[in-house]
């Protein structure tokens, strides 16, 4: 009987406890097992802290280093008003403190407070944007529970209105403009998450970085623009267009040796720092975007054609009347001045910039051999430097030109070029013939020192040195002999230089408007650098008005680069026979 | 204190009546006499606790660790932010337009004849010089800079009130910033070159 109760008793234990265990097995199962992975998620949300640290974007800086586009951090004061309106006596002591934030910030304290008060029910509700680091820290000094910061990283442009064109903009939506955009593979930083369990004092608690990246920065630009020329040319070409009272003017700088472009202003242009005070038409820019018909800066390809084909030398000797008719049934063209029969030679007819001279020697060679000068000369093909908006211009095939497009391309009309296509054509000039791939960003430099993005130097033969050399010969002429001469000295040095003044096609017709230039090289016995100013429907219709302007900006460039003299005096070559 | 007890016979188990042991374990004489050593127990259990508070220690420091790297890290941060703060200021300050606007204010011109010296056979050459058809030197706002809507103009006075100030430090009053206060210090602490500075000519 002792014996059978003490039986039942034990397993009566043995049962409870096999009962138990089992439970327990279950619910061990289930939130080890099952239950695990959503358990661990919901106690990491408890403990761990995300950060995420922003990849810094890069700068754009000049070739001499000197930063045009940098990031800087800028922060945002945010609040919640449902927690600030939580205060005993919210609104007094708020608007206390809204007046010492505002001593600092600026802004109106009651506009603030009304804010505030408009949304009480809200938890996020931006008090002030972008403000600086000072600022930041005094605000944080005022030690004011209630305000809580972001870190927003923003662009400044330290050089304003200088190179602004080129660089570009960022708005809301990322980059929208210039190298900003075009260079945002560069530039574009790489923003890292990283987790940690923290303490309650919000201290990441050794080692529990779930994972540590560090975030990518961005790569830094290099452009071959030279700021203080830049600022130089803007300034040049800004009053030249407020004096002559143009729509739109350009200025280009360019390196023969690399075909870096130094300088290319825009007027009007654009401050990347205020984009809305800028016209939308200036945004962009104009020497890459918009092309022009070129004008008699053309004709100085076409001598340099003829002379390389073999069919005219810088003496062949036409007879330039005022207005001549076509003999192909192209109908009249004339010259800009009325004038006697001239007995012109081929410098003389770029001294001169006789049309009608230009058309007599266009018959030398045929459309197709002269159509592939242009095109070799880079016109109506884009520049490879991709520049955001860059337009190739307009050079029909010659099977397309008609009877007067025929004559006219050669003159420049007809076709149409942006200011750095005519750059390009004449660093083909001044480099013996041999074209280079016009330069605006120079490299890419990734934060470990990698170097990308280094331009090709490729160059195409055009014509032959020679060729190129007779060219430059007879700018030199222009420079010496032309009408403009005086206003193109620049004593002690040998530029070339060619003048154009083309008539704005509007609505299908050419009108009274007109766009002049000035493109030329110095020094002429060893061409180091290439300016061409432009002025788009300026008030005067010479092309003169704008001379002193390039060769100011010629003095300037050869001044900034040290340039020494020419050794030699410049060639005198029969202009008449 | 005797320690006979774990040496004690063994008690015969429960119901000596029904199973009668059999067989004995008896200890030999040696294994008697075999003291168990004091030493080894301390060591372990020392050791035990050596181990147990190193491992507190080592806790201690990596925690203490986490909190330097913690303040560490946010010294660092705050220092490149006041580096890129700075950094930012001096790009704004040394912008062309700021240059030219600071310079005309203290009446500087472009050289309008500057001479280069060619290094290679030392002759001197003239170069063309900066024409400035509207004679304000770059610093009549035909290229805008909007950030630079704040920063003041530098005249000769509080130029010359910074230098002085700047090398005398004694004289660095707030008074210094006045015109008033800078002619003063002019006057009575005349600025001492220093000895290990080359002299340099003395322009108007």
């Amino acid at each position: 009987m002792k014996a059978r109760s003490t039986r039942a008793r034990v397993s009566f234990v043995v049962l409870t406890i096999a009962v138990l265990t089992a439970v327990f097995m279950v619910r061990l199962v289930d939130l080890q097992i099952v239950q695990a992975e959503a358990l661990n998620a919901e106690a990491d949300t408890k403990r761990t802290l995300t950060r995420v640290t922003h990849g810094t974007r890069g700068d754009i800086v000049d070739t001499r280093g000197a930063v045009l586009a940098d990031s800087v951090e800028r922060f945002d004061i945010v609040i919640s008003p449902r927690v600030t309106l939580l205060r005993k006596d919210a609104s007094v002591v708020v608007l206390e403190d809204l007046k010492k934030i505002t001593e600092i910030i600026g802004g109106d304290p009651n506009q603030m407070l009304t804010m505030i008060l408009e949304n009480p029910e809200s938890d996020f509700e931006y008090l002030a944007k972008s403000i600086t680091l000072e600022q930041y820290q005094a605000v944080d000094d005022l030690d004011i529970s209630w305000l809580y910061y972001e870190l927003n990283p923003e662009r400044t442009y330290p050089n304003g209105e200088i190179a602004g064109n080129l660089v570009g903009f960022i708005g809301t939506d990322g980059p929208q403009a210039g190298v900003e955009l075009t260079a945002d593979e560069c530039l574009a930083g790489t923003d890292v998450e990283a987790s940690y369990a923290r303490g309650e004092d919000g201290v990441a608690l050794p080692g529990s970085a779930v994972e540590t990246l560090s975030p990518d920065d961005g790569g830094t630009i290099a452009l071959s623009i030279d700021r203080d020329l830049q600022f130089y040319v803007q300034q040049r070409m800004a009053q030249t267009a407020e004096s002559l009272g143009a729509t739109w003017a350009t200025g280009v700088v360019m390196r023969v040796s690399d075909a870096h472009l130094l300088a290319v202003s825009d007027w009007p242009t654009v401050d990347p720092n205020n984009v809305n005070l800028a016209d939308r038409g200036a945004l962009g820019s104009r020497a890459f975007s918009t092309p022009y018909e070129p004008g008699s800066t053309v004709k100085a390809l076409t001598a340099a054609s003829l002379i390389d084909a073999g069919v005219a030398n810088q003496r062949t000797q036409v007879v330039s009347p005022y207005a001549l008719e076509l003999a192909n049934g192209g109908g009249i063209i004339s010259d800009s001045f009325y004038h006697e029969d001239q007995r012109l030679t081929l410098a003389g007819a770029l001294v001169e910039s006789s049309n009608t001279a230009i058309a007599q020697y266009t018959d030398l060679l045929d459309a197709a051999s002269r159509h592939d000068y242009l095109a070799k000369f880079g016109l109506g093909q884009a520049t490879g430097i991709g520049f955001n908006g860059e337009s190739s211009g307009t050079l029909y095939d010659a099977a397309d030109w008609d009877a007067r497009t025929n004559y006219a391309v050669q003159f420049g009309q007809g076709l149409s070029t942006t200011s750095i296509q005519m750059a390009s054509a004449y660093q083909a000039l001044g480099n013996g013939g041999v074209r280079l791939p016009p330069v605006l960003v120079e490299s890419c430099t990734r934060p470990d020192g990698t170097v990308t993005d280094i331009p090709s130097t490729e160059g195409t033969r055009v014509i032959s040195e020679a060729a190129a050399e007779q060219t430059l010969q007879m700018m030199e002429m222009v420079y010496s002999s032309s009408g403009s001469a005086p206003n193109l000295a620049i004593p002690g040095y040998r530029v070339a230089v060619k003048s154009g003044t083309a008539q704005v096609a509007e609505n299908g017709s050419y009108g009274g408007n007109v766009v002049i230039s000035y493109a030329g090289l110095a020094p002429a016995d060893d061409p180091e650098y290439i300016v061409i100013a432009t002025a788009g429907i300026p008030d005067s219709i010479y092309s003169g008005a704008i001379a002193s302007t390039f060769r100011d900006i010629m003095a300037q460039t050869l001044t900034t680069y040290r340039v020494t003299p020419s050794s030699t005096s410049g060639p005198d070559l029969p202009l008449r026979w | 204190m005797s320690t006979n007890l774990a040496y004690a016979q063994p008690q015969p188990l429960r119901r000596p009546s029904e199973r009668p042991a059999h067989i004995e374990i008896v200890t030999t004489r040696a294994q008697r006499k075999a003291r168990p050593r004091m030493l080894y127990a301390v060591v372990t259990v020392a050791s035990f606790f050596v181990i147990l508070a190193a491992q507190l220690l080592l806790s201690i420091v990596v925690t203490q660790g986490a909190y330097q790297i913690d303040s560490l890290q946010y010294e660092q941060k705050v220092l490149m932010r006041t580096e890129q703060s700075l950094l930012e200021s001096l790009s704004l300050q040394s912008s062309s337009q700021n240059l030219a606007a600071q310079a005309a204010g203290l009446g500087m011109v472009p050289n309008a004849t500057p001479y280069s010296l060619d290094i290679t056979d030392g002759s001197v050459f003239r170069l063309p010089g900066s024409a400035d058809p509207t004679g304000c030197g770059g610093s009549c706002g035909l290229v805008g800079n909007t950030l630079l809507s704040g920063i003041p103009l530098v005249s000769a006075e509080s130029a010359a009130a910074a230098a002085t100030a700047a090398k005398s430090p004694v004289a660095a009053t707030p008074g210094a910033a006045t015109p008033g206060g800078a002619a003063a210090t002019a006057g009575t602490a005349a600025p001492e070159p220093s000895n290990n500075a080359i002299p340099a000519p003395v322009t108007r």
